[in-house]
């Protein structure tokens, strides 16, 4: 809601200063976007008296204007076929800067001296008049500052309205607020209409659709002279950015403004059957409306109607049919108040908001209708010549009553933890045009003004007294509350603790969109089938790279590692713990699983010193090294991680892991296959883990369960056994431990070697065994026993042979 | 003599093992590559086997030779580059071995913040769902569909009865109707605009909260809010309250904070207010308690909601809230 400060002292008196009013309305509610000085740049700009116009002697469009400024007199190059001697115009002189960034400054055009510039209504922004230089009234005085010439001197204030408060989308709404905490009146201006004795109307209202406009009212004029509104009209419209139309629009325009109440004028002529219906669009009806859109309705749609179409979209604009033009004599007035769900879908389904739609959908005042209506045809009478035919129609079938409300005054204290008295509830309430009626010390009748359509319930009482109190003058205070266990969502406290071991591991947390591009599934080679190609879609997504909900979190973060491989960041370790999305049968909303999903790529000790680490790229064992300490950490050791003997459309064969325990897989690693890499336009080898932490969550954690300390020492044997080559070494440590020998405390590979001087085929794995007893120290029989049986083991089970040590 | 030959290249090479100062390495050198060195000794015993065998085995031995005098050189390299255990000979100015840690994305970090400072006040936390119902999302709220206040919510819908949340209060809604009073719980997580510009991402984050018993007032409010602002910036923060509009809070309130950028004396950020928005928060509406068959005479409540993309803004400094989601490294690196 736009106005002015010079507007709105026409309806209350305040001595505050713009920034004064601009902090009051904020804290009243009503937020203050934005305070701006109008014609500041004008200050350089002044009346001119036209003294003579010379032809210039080397152009023969432009002229030589000898002009008198206060006591100076200069000479301009103008260009304008208007100039002339005796006009009064406005000289920009030199210093002024006008709106389009134009710098005037003295200097020679073709030849002569031009000291200043004379503007048209459009170079100074007062209007879009561009036609020649501005004509201006003979009684203002040369030299005089333009700006206080013509009163332009003005602040806009613009106040972004809550929905709930359409009353303040007018100029006397927002001066009754000014007015409450002001301690000052509010004026309306008066109406007082000439009386009036006619011989009946010369028009029908007819009004099918009750509940969609509970009043309509309407009145006729005649002899109306169509023209170019005064000046004062249009600067006000023009001060809030509203464009100047004619008299008749530009009069329905202040009117809403001033009160709130969108109104609309008819030429009658244009008036089909002399006879406005307000029903529901037919089928198949269209309307051009005022903007010169052709537009469809539909039945849903309220319409003002003639005897045979429509003329105006209820409430939203009017058409072009009926359009008032300048050779327009007699206007149909129209005031009305209509359903505020029926014009929002309406201008909803159009997509047309208009400054009337805006307010009938937040509601407008059922009691302010024949109000304005009587303030437009007062100012026709005055700017139009009009002559208002006597009476009117005012068709109110199924108007509201004015809300009867009661106030408790205990209740009300507690709730905003004031202790009020019942007087100074009715105080703040009247101040603002509530009628109050104390019932007894504890209760008040309120009556609602009908501006107010946001009053329904005592609440909303509430929370006036809370807004007129001010909220900064209610005391600060704690609940007292029992105390209680505050109680912790499990699965959040997991995540958190996966965020810990994540970056302790050096991996760094993205959070991408939950919504991703669905070409995605086919970049990671997804099977038709696949179930991750099964997705929750938006319907009215922002752009197509955002249409589906993510079912993997793998290619926000390919992305993320391009983004940074880009910007020259090569090392890359990212991880999420995000939401994934998978619509479900029977179900209204989608199933949502957290999972966790981590990417590496780069040098293997990205940001630690080259000095002590080199510089060795990342491999296979780095991204089953996270999941290992990950799984540690998480005290989950039955979970394993196995080559995969299922596969990932996007992993390179042979190197898939899978994370499970027994049948559950819990996710998986592995390297990006080249082809992946390619379509993600990646160029560097890249690891990634991809885990289900709903599963995760719930297995079971190993238990914190206490194992005495050892009391005796502990030996380590070594063995060296050639194996063919198809024996993994995570195999011999299996069968070492699964052995079952009481005594192996750990077993550890330190070296497989291949190559010279073993057979081709064949490779050395070279392991380290801790044997420790309970019982006693054990001396080399003891664990000889032991360890030759653990060689047997493998040279039986692996088709070993012992290599020295 | 080949036996020979590949048990002294064992032999040496474990010895070789456990050298850790230059005398022993000169020992070693002397032992095995020296002139009356083992290595040598059994070189002159090439002479005495079988003559067909003798090109094998010299080639064996040379091999092995020069095995152990690259082993010997790579050795002395790496005691001489540890140095002594003199620590004269230590250059301390070059970086230790760290062993650097990733980071917490600052909205985590905002948000684990948050979070702490509710939890030491009582309040419990709870989730819900991202993809979520019109019911919970707007009419359980009190916003019947065409109310207006939809106008402040960019929309993105699944269909006409599933949306994507607009915003973390449907928790309220959820969690009241499993639960009686006394309530107190704060919601975090993510939530969608479709609205896309230099402040604007379609996905952010909030953190709803709110409190329900008997004779819970709005200077209540003011308290609790007033200890979160005083812990989540400075003790001695400015903070206003002033009046505003949302359909399941009645009264309503935005909440502003001293503009952090310039002490309140008026810039770009705060748009010469000197004041910024930090959040919004009301006494919960009767119509969202009647929805969950709570007695309106009986209980009362308050409930906010706060971006945690503007706080951390505010706090770090952030001027482009698309950073948050490029997962740059240089980025995420900062905090």
């Amino acid at each position: 809601m736009k106005f002015t400060l010079n507007w709105l002292k026409k309806y209350v008196d305040f001595t505050m200063s713009s920034a004064e009013l601009a902090e009051r309305l904020t804290m009243a509610g009503l937020e203050v976007d934005s305070v701006d000085e109008l014609f500041s740049h004008l200050a350089n700009v002044r009346v001119a008296l036209i003294d003579n116009v010379r032809p210039h002697p080397n152009a023969d469009r432009l002229v030589l204007c000898d002009i008198t400024v206060g006591s100076e007199k200069k000479q301009i190059v103008c260009g304008a076929p208007n100039a002339a001697a005796g006009l009064l115009t406005p000289v920009a002189l030199p210093g002024a800067v006008l709106p389009g960034g134009l710098k005037i400054k003295k200097g020679k055009i073709r030849g002569e001296i031009s000291e200043g510039m004379l503007c048209s209504a459009g170079d100074l922004g007062i209007s879009d008049d561009h036609q020649g230089i501005m004509e201006l009234d003979a009684a203002l005085r040369p030299g005089d500052l333009l700006e206080d010439a013509l009163g332009l001197a003005d602040t806009l204030i613009d106040v972004d309205l809550t929905p709930n408060r359409p009353d303040c989308a007018s100029v006397i709404g927002i001066g009754r607020e000014v007015a409450a905490f002001a301690g000052t009146e509010l004026r309306r201006p008066p109406v007082d209409l000439p009386v009036l004795t006619g011989k009946g109307v010369p028009f029908t209202v007819q009004v099918d659709a009750p509940a969609e406009c509970p009043r309509y009212a309407a009145r006729l004029l005649r002899n109306v002279k169509v023209g170019p509104s005064p000046w004062w009209l249009q600067r006000q419209l023009l001060a809030i950015g509203l464009r100047p139309i004619n008299n008749v629009v530009d009069i329905t325009n202040f009117v809403m403004l001033e009160t709130g109440q969108p109104l609309h004028a008819f030429d009658f002529n244009k008036i089909n059957g002399s006879k406005i219906v307000v029903r529901k669009a037919g089928p198949d009806e269209k309307i051009t409306t005022l903007d010169g859109q052709e537009r469809q309705l539909d039945p849903a749609m309220l319409m003002i109607c003639d005897e045979q179409k429509p003329v105006a979209v209820a409430g939203v604009m009017g058409g072009a049919n009926s359009e008032v033009a300048d050779d327009s004599r007699e206007i149909l007035l129209e005031s009305a108040c209509f359903d505020p769900i029926s014009v929002r879908r309406t201008a909803r389904k159009l997509n047309l908001g208009t400054d009337a739609s805006f307010r009938f959908e937040r509601g407008v005042d059922p009691q302010g209708t024949i109000y304005a209506l009587e303030r437009v045809v007062r100012l026709m009478i005055e700017i139009c010549g009009a002559e208002p035919v006597a009476d009117g129609f005012d068709v109110c079938s199924s108007l509201k009553e004015p809300q009867l409300l009661e106030l408790r005054v205990q209740r009300t204290s507690d709730l905003l933890g004031v202790d009020f008295t019942a007087g100074e509830l009715a105080a703040f309430l009247t101040a603002i045009e509530f009628k109050v009626i104390e019932l007894d010390s504890d209760t008040l009748e309120v009556i609602v003004p009908g501006f107010r359509v946001d009053i329904e319930r005592e609440i909303d009482l509430v929370e006036e007294i809370a807004r007129l109190k001010g909220y900064n003058e209610i005391p600060t205070t704690l609940p007292v509350v029992p105390m209680r266990f505050s109680e912790q969502d499990n699965n959040r406290l997991l995540r958190r603790k996966l965020v810990e071991i994540m970056t302790a591991l050096g991996f760094s947390q993205a959070i991408n969109y939950s919504f991703v591009a669905e070409k995605h599934f086919d970049l990671l080679g997804l099977a038709a089938a696949d179930p991750r190609r099964q997705t929750v879609r938006l319907l009215n997504p922002l752009a197509e790279e955002q249409n589906v909900m993510r079912t993997t979190l793998l290619p926000g973060l390919l992305e993320n590692v391009r983004r940074n491989v880009n910007h020259q960041v090569a090392d890359v370790q990212l991880f999420e713990i995000g939401k994934i999305f998978q619509p479900r049968d029977n179900e209204l909303l989608p199933e949502e699983k957290f999972r966790l999903t981590a990417v590496l790529s780069g040098r293997r000790h990205a940001n630690a010193p080259v000095i002590h680490f080199g510089q060795q790229p990342c491999d296979i064992f780095d991204i089953k090294g996270v999941a290992e300490s990950l799984l540690n950490e998480l005290r989950l050791s039955a979970v394993k991680l196995v080559a995969s003997e299922g596969n990932e459309p996007y992993c390179e064969p042979g190197t898939l892991l899978d994370c499970r325990q027994e049948d559950v897989l819990l996710g998986r690693c592995g390297r990006l296959s080249r082809t992946t890499m390619k379509n993600f336009a990646l160029r560097q080898d890249l690891f990634f883990l991809d885990l289900d932490f709903e599963l995760l969550a719930q297995l079971e954690q190993t238990p914190r369960n206490f194992v005495p300390l050892p009391k005796f020492p502990a030996v380590r044997w070594d063995i060296a056994v050639l194996v063919p080559d198809s024996v993994g070494g995570g195999e011999i440590l299996k069968a070492i431990y699964d052995s079952g020998e009481p005594l192996i405390e750990q077993a550890e590979i330190f070296d497989v070697y291949q190559g010279d001087p073993i057979a081709e085929g064949k490779k050395s794995i070279a392991v380290s065994i801790s044997y420790r007893s309970g019982e006693g120290t054990l001396d080399d029989d003891g664990v000889g026993v032991v360890h030759q049986k653990i060689i047997d083991l493998l040279l039986s089970g692996f088709d070993g042979q012992l290599r020295d040590v | 003599m080949e036996d020979e030959l590949l048990a002294l290249q064992d032999e040496a090479g474990v010895e070789l093992a456990s050298v850790v100062d230059n005398n022993a390495l000169e020992q070693f050198r002397v032992r095995y590559l020296g002139r009356k060195g083992l290595f040598s000794g059994l070189m002159r015993k090439l002479g005495q086997v079988a003559k067909e065998d003798r090109p094998r085995l010299g080639k064996l031995a040379n091999e092995i030779k020069q095995n152990l005098e690259k082993a010997f050189t790579a050795r002395k390299e790496i005691l001489s580059r540890q140095g002594s255990t003199d620590s004269a000979a230590f250059d301390l100015t070059l970086p230790g071995r760290c062993y650097p840690f990733g980071k917490l994305h600052p909205v985590t970090q905002i948000m684990d913040e948050i979070c702490e400072i509710f939890a030491g006040l009582g309040f419990g936390i709870a989730e819900g769902p991202d993809v979520e119902t019109d019911f919970y999302n707007f009419e359980a709220l009190n916003i019947p569909p065409h109310h207006p206040a939809r106008d402040m919510h960019d929309t993105f819908y699944i269909n006409d009865k599933v949306l994507l949340r607009t915003h973390t209060s449907p928790m309220q809604a959820r969690i009241m109707e499993n639960n009686s009073p006394p309530l107190r719980f704060i919601a975090p997580g993510k939530v969608y605009r479709c609205d896309s510009d230099i402040t604007h991402t379609p996905m952010f984050h909030q953190v709803e909260g709110f409190l329900v018993d008997h004779k819970v007032s709005f200077a209540d409010l003011k308290g609790v809010l007033s200890v979160f602002i005083a812990r989540m910036f400075d003790a001695d923060t400015p903070i206003r309250f002033r009046p505003s509009f949302f359909p399941f809070t009645e009264p309503s309130a935005e909440v502003d904070i001293g503009c952090v950028m310039c002490g309140g004396k008026g810039c770009r950020v705060c748009k010469q207010t000197g004041w910024l928005e930090i959040l919004g928060a009301g006494l919960i509406d009767p119509e969202v308690f009647k929805k969950v068959d709570y007695d309106i005479d009986e209980y009362s409540g308050f409930a906010f909601g706060l971006g945690v993309e503007r706080i951390a803004m505010l706090k770090y400094g952030i001027n482009d809230i698309r950073l948050y989601y490029e997962n740059d490294l240089r980025f995420l690196g900062q905090f």
